[in-house]
């Protein structure tokens, strides 16, 4: 336990301290203040407006955050030899990898909070009423980079190229807002093989479209049952890629 | 980690995950495919949007591309002679399909089609109230709106306008159909209720995009009581 929390903290200062952590914090403001100025297009419906725009920019910010780290988090130091130097220290290797992924999840979640904070401080300033939960919208798109972060990672360790990770990792999130679409081709589908294979895949992909609370904030405010599924989900879904993770870093020879 | 145990960790996570997917997917609510968005020259612009996971920002930018077009059109759709608004039931049913709790997007589109001057398709202002009703059959103002329009197919105005203006301080209500009805009652010479209206309108923060027009009407509407004998 130890082990981990030593890993983790430095990872969370190492992040916290990188140069492109704060320019993406930067750029998260400009895309608030952008928001600020699109928002007053839509005349009555102004608040809605930057409440969906300030909820999706630092969605977005914290993907990008989130995917750039994790598939750098391990390679990097592969590449750099530095992880010679950590793994002769007492640190199992899944130890290591939980540490440094946790450490990340950490400085791209205050990210996201110090975001949050400040677009909620403006959603009030216009006089946004409420109505739905933004701690929930907030804690949604958590999740999601969560599940992000830690496709990521097993994607890093599996193919071993920063490039593909990436690329394969942003493809997975816009197939996993396609999962309702998908089981629509799969009910249309004429095709009893594709209709399963359909299925299939859509079962693997992570459903980021139903833990999608933004997209439906305007509907109310989800079931309880929504909300327990929604973070059995998260978790059950990061822990399988986790695992996988720890298992591919195991069998790595440096 | 050894073999057995991240395999069981990941069977245990990966059995969870499908359990939670499950549920997820029957508590969540059901958002209209893709595929029934309207032909539009924006159709893959909101597809694109939707696969990045930003539904609901696609729903804001049609609005605003609604408000746009009805406002003095946009380049990419232009209306054929002599029918106004050609496009406006695709816009706002274009809106209304990707956010269907968009309330305000069907509200729009159908108090313009149905109300405004020189337009009035009745037809394709219920067909949008009647979709608002079977996404969301709650919905009171998209009721009362069609009740509305029930009463003007019949040529009963007096029962559309008490219907509309039991509705007008509902703050679901849009601004372009708070102008619609205080221009209804100008039209029907009843002006002091049409002044009373417009001064709500231009008390009202939420109508500022009107609060010019309302300057002057309330200018305009206030010398024509004036002006009138016995006044």
């Amino acid at each position: 336990m130890s082990a981990i929390r030593a890993v983790f903290s430095y990872t969370f200062k190492e992040h916290v301290r990188h140069r492109a952590w704060l320019s993406l914090a930067l750029f998260g403001l400009a895309l608030g203040g952008g928001g600020l100025v699109a928002s007053a297009l839509a005349q009555e419906e102004r608040a809605r407006m930057m409440l969906d725009l300030g909820l999706a920019a630092n969605e977005m910010i914290a993907l990008v955050s989130v995917v750039f780290l994790t598939v750098h988090l391990v390679l990097r130091e592969i590449e750099s030899r530095a992880i010679f130097l950590i793994l002769t220290h007492p640190v199992r290797r899944p130890h290591y990898l939980l540490g440094r992924f946790l450490g990340t999840l950490a400085a791209v979640g205050l990210g996201m909070a110090a975001l949050g904070l400040l677009h909620w401080g403006l959603l009030r300033l216009l006089g946004w009423g409420g109505g739905g939960s933004y701690l929930l919208a907030w804690l949604c798109s958590l999740g999601k980079t969560v599940v992000m972060g830690s496709l990521a990672l097993l994607l890093s360790l599996a193919l071993t190229s920063e490039a593909a990770a990436m690329s394969f990792s942003l493809s997975l999130w816009v197939l996993g807002h396609f999962t309702a679409e998908m089981h629509f081709l799969a009910e249309k589908s004429g095709s009893a093989f594709l209709r399963t294979m359909i299925e299939i895949v859509s079962r693997a992909a992570p459903d980021f479209a139903r833990l999608n609370y933004r997209d439906v904030w305007h509907a109310g405010l989800p079931t309880p049952a929504w909300m327990g599924a929604a973070l059995i989900y998260v978790l059950g879904y990061s822990a399988a890629c986790l695992a996988l993770s720890a298992q591919l870093f195991e069998q790595k020879e440096f | 980690m050894r073999a057995p145990r991240a395999l069981a960790v990941f069977g245990l996570g990966a059995a969870l995950a499908l359990a939670a997917g499950s549920a997820l997917e029957r508590e969540s609510p059901s958002l209209p495919s893709l595929a029934e968005l309207p032909r539009t020259p924006f159709v893959q612009e909101d597809a694109a949007l939707a696969s990045a996971g930003l539904r609901a920002v696609a729903a804001d930018l049609a609005w605003v591309q609604m408000l746009q077009y009805a406002g003095g059109g946009i380049p990419e759709l232009t209306d054929p002679p002599r029918r106004p608004y050609h496009h406006l039931q695709d816009l706002s049913l274009r809106a209304a399909r990707l956010d269907p709790a968009f309330h305000r997007a069907y509200l729009y589109g159908a108090g313009v089609l149905g109300w405004l001057r020189g337009v009035e398709r009745v037809d394709e202002a219920v067909d949008i109230l009647r979709e608002c009703l079977r996404r969301d059959p709650a919905e009171p103002l998209c009721r009362t709106y069609l009740a509305a329009m029930a009463y003007k197919r019949k040529g009963d105005n007096a029962r559309m306008l008490a219907l509309l203006d039991a509705s007008f301080d509902d703050p679901r209500a849009p601004t372009r159909m708070r102008v619609v009805l205080a221009n209804l009652y100008k039209a029907r010479s009843d002006l002091a209720r049409a002044l009373e209206l417009w001064e709500k309108i231009r008390a009202n923060p939420r109508d500022e995009a009107e609060h010019p027009r309302a300057v002057q009407q309330i200018e305009e509407l206030r010398q024509r009581l004036r002006e009138r004998p016995g006044t």
